[in-house]
């Protein structure tokens, strides 16, 4: 098998971690990455054999042979009708409810012939005849005189076909991923972290389950796709830099091949939760590929004369072409993720026996996926209100598939997002594999996951308790959460301010119960040594000014009467309802800059009824108060 | 204490026209139901505590 180093290399060993092996894997529709810990116990997303840190999910079968990952995907060219792909989608599934209505390019699913009512898929292959040579052959060759002591050849291999179910296709797929890792690592792995789409049911779960273990590896839990994003992104360590809150809305974005998954999470200092989820199937990297084989078989054309009709193609020999069209553009939408300069295609033999070579800028590109970006960015917004919020409500923006790698997604989204918002891209964090490179988050955020899960003990009823409290819908998933931002209101003279002082936000809305939080901060001293603040329930709200563009002077242009109005957005905060207030004796105020000031501790503890108990205290041996707010009955 | 947040925040000095306003009995809005996704270990620690009944202090030894 010659190994194709499209997306990195085996080459450069990680120094692995020596705890219990454990792995994650993302496992997509399309493409599964595997993720394991190096020797600082931070993850490392790692490449197969072949390189490949991106594994198509595809196994094919030629002659004797099976292929697996990106080198199976190359199959679908000559040999389709062998080639299995699109399986995870499938997992759980019963034939009858798979819709027969698409035409497929790979081996087409039919149902078992002795199972019911299970899907399967047919292929040929040689099964290789037994060796030693069957008896009668060398009867043969006892009566003929013997010429020379060369090895008796084998017989040639039968010609069988070959069914497979969706969960043995699993297995086979599951076990070269498990295996990959066991060669890397160098020894077997213990338990592995799976990541699934938010649709799984309980039969998709079950199923995968089965095939993990047919496989034999122990699968410590099937983790929610976005639930891999969440400790991907909350366990990177936090710098002086980071702007971003350890409480926080997250908009994670998933754009794999065959549709956009969306997640809107309140994150609250790692814990997570989600506000509202969407999925559409008509965006992905299959309807970019279609954009981009379509631009590039028109260059064909006008290059070669040759006609070309793809996406969709009608003749054999186009569809020939598309195929081939379609894996070369995989390399072309790296290279375009990955730097700025335009990115070639090429392909041998692409129809009528003429090559083909083609080139796209990025700017070029992102014209040609506009729409595409558009779709996204509106669904987005659908998200977004269906949650109750705006865009400006969203802190930050984690990017989770292949093609959410493309930079010209990021600006498109960006355009619409508060300035504020940090995003992979205006991080930095993408390149060169960085944390947040949407292609190995997910099978990172898994291993990271399979290594909390590693270190539960199961002793005790108690820790056994803890143990389930991960299964899937398991009591202690179930919370209360706030709805109202909590915070501190210090009231100010002559205050700007609708609010009439500063405020604290302390407790933010969306919050799981019981929470605790705490500041600190300075607060200036006044006459009489006293120190008062109110604590408020505040309403957040996006305030939007429509205006029409400014007349530009000497503008008699008559004809585009339809300007767009400019559109601004503001934060805005009222408040909602008066809880309480709090006076302390300031005793430790020290002079800065010529003027008295304090520090200040808060903390709010919110009980699972809704209960807020409140303390207050100077720094450094201060005074101390403390309130309750008793919940509503 | 570890969980304490700094602000980079100085707030103005109280008025001395300043009356704490009295209390109203008000308590804070109604809570909502929510599904936590079983992930991190702050959902870890969510679940310690509430399994082994520990206060956030407890919880911090
Ligand atoms: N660096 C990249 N830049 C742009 N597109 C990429 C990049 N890497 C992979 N892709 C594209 O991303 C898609 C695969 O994404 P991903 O691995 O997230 O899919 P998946 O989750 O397996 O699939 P599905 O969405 O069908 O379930 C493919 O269309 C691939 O061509
Ligand atoms: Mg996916």
């Amino acid at each position: 098998m010659a190994a194709t180093k499209a997306n990195g290399s085996a080459d450069a060993p990680i120094e692995v971690s020596s705890a219990p092996a454990v792995i994650g894997i993302n496992f997509g529709n399309s493409y599964a990455s595997i993720a394991v810990l190096n020797k600082e116990e931070n993850a490392d997303c790692i490449a197969n054999e072949d390189g490949e840190r991106q594994i198509a999910c595809a196994i094919a079968f030629h002659g004797e042979e099976m292929y697996i990952g990106n080198q199976a995907k190359h199959q679908l060219v000559k040999n389709s009708q062998n080639t299995i792909i699109g399986f995870r989608n499938l997992l759980g599934k019963k034939f009858s409810e798979i819709p027969a209505d698409k035409p497929t390019n790979s081996a087409p699913v039919i149902q078992h012939p002795d199972l019911p009512d299970t899907a399967a898929y047919k292929v040929q292959v040689l099964q290789p005849a037994p060796t030693p040579l069957p008896t009668s052959k060398v009867t043969s060759a006892a009566a003929t005189p013997s010429a020379s002591n060369v090895a008796t050849p084998r017989s040639e291999p039968t010609p069988t076909t070959r069914i497979l179910t969706v969960s043995e296709v699993t297995t086979i797929f599951l076990k070269s991923l498990v295996q990959s890792a066991e060669d890397f690592l160098g020894r077997k792995v213990h338990g592995v972290v799976i990541t699934i789409p938010t649709w799984f049911g309980d039969e998709q779960k079950k199923a995968l389950e089965e095939a993990a273990k047919d496989a034999g590896v122990a699968v410590l839990q099937l983790l929610e796709e976005a639930g891999a994003a969440v400790v991907a992104t909350t366990s990177a360590p936090r710098s002086d830099k980071d702007t971003l809150g350890e409480d926080r809305t997250q908009l994670v974005v998933d754009l794999g091949a065959s549709g956009l998954e969306l997640s809107l999470l309140s994150v609250r200092q790692g814990l997570a939760y989600s506000l509202a989820t969407l999925s559409d199937h008509t965006v992905g990297g299959d309807a970019i590929d279609d954009r981009l084989i379509k631009f590039f078989a028109k260059e064909f054309t006008k290059k070669t004369k040759t006609p070309l009709t793809v996406a969709p193609a009608t003749e054999p020999q186009d569809k020939r072409a598309e195929a081939k069209l379609r894996l070369a553009v995989e390399h072309t939408k790296r290279t375009l993720s990955a730097s700025t300069g335009a990115a070639t295609c090429s392909v041998e033999s692409l129809k009528d026996g003429l090559d083909f070579t083609g080139a796209i800028n990025r700017l070029r590109f992102d014209m040609e996926m506009r729409p595409i970006y558009d779709h996204v960015y509106k669904q987005v917004q659908v998200l977004a209100s269906s949650a109750g919020l705006d865009l400006y409500d969203i802190d930050e923006v984690v990017y989770v598939g292949g093609s959410a790698s493309l930079p010209g997604l990021d600006e498109a989204l960006a355009a619409g997002l508060s300035e504020d918002v940090v995003t992979p891209f205006t991080a930095g964090t993408v390149v060169g594999g960085g944390v947040g490179d949407p292609t190995t988050l997910l099978a990172r955020g898994a291993v990271l996951q399979a290594k909390l899960l590693a270190t539960l003990g199961e002793g005790s009823a108690e820790e056994r308790e803890v143990k389930a409290a991960f299964a899937p819908g398991h009591a202690l998933q179930s919370v209360k959460a706030t709805t109202r931002t909590l915070g501190l209101l210090f009231p100010e003279e002559g205050a700007e301010n609708a609010l009439g002082g500063q405020w604290v936000p302390v407790v933010l809305r969306e919050t799981a119960l019981p929470a605790r939080r705490a500041v600190r901060l300075d607060v200036e001293v006044g006459e009489g040594a006293r120190v008062g603040f109110e604590v408020w329930e505040a309403k957040e709200g996006v305030k939007i000014t429509k205006e029409a563009p400014p007349k530009l002077e000497g503008d008699e242009d008559e004809e585009d009467e339809e300007e767009e109005e400019i559109e601004t957005k503001e934060k805005t905060l009222e408040k909602e309802a008066f809880l309480a207030a709090l006076t302390l004796e300031a005793h430790k105020a020290r002079k800065v800059d010529g003027r008295l000031r304090t520090t200040l501790e808060v903390q709010f503890l919110v009980n699972e009824a809704g209960g807020l108990a409140i303390t207050a205290v100077e720094a450094d041996g201060g005074e101390k108060v403390t309130l309750a707010i008793a919940p509503a009955s | 204490m570890s969980h304490v947040v700094e602000l980079p925040v100085v707030a103005p000095p109280t008025p001395a026209g300043w009356t704490p306003p009295a209390t109203t009995g008000q308590s804070i809005a109604p809570v909502v139901e929510r599904k936590l996704i079983p992930a991190g270990p702050a959902y870890l620690a969510h679940v310690k505590r509430a399994v082994h009944q520990l206060s956030f202090e407890e919880h911090d030894k």
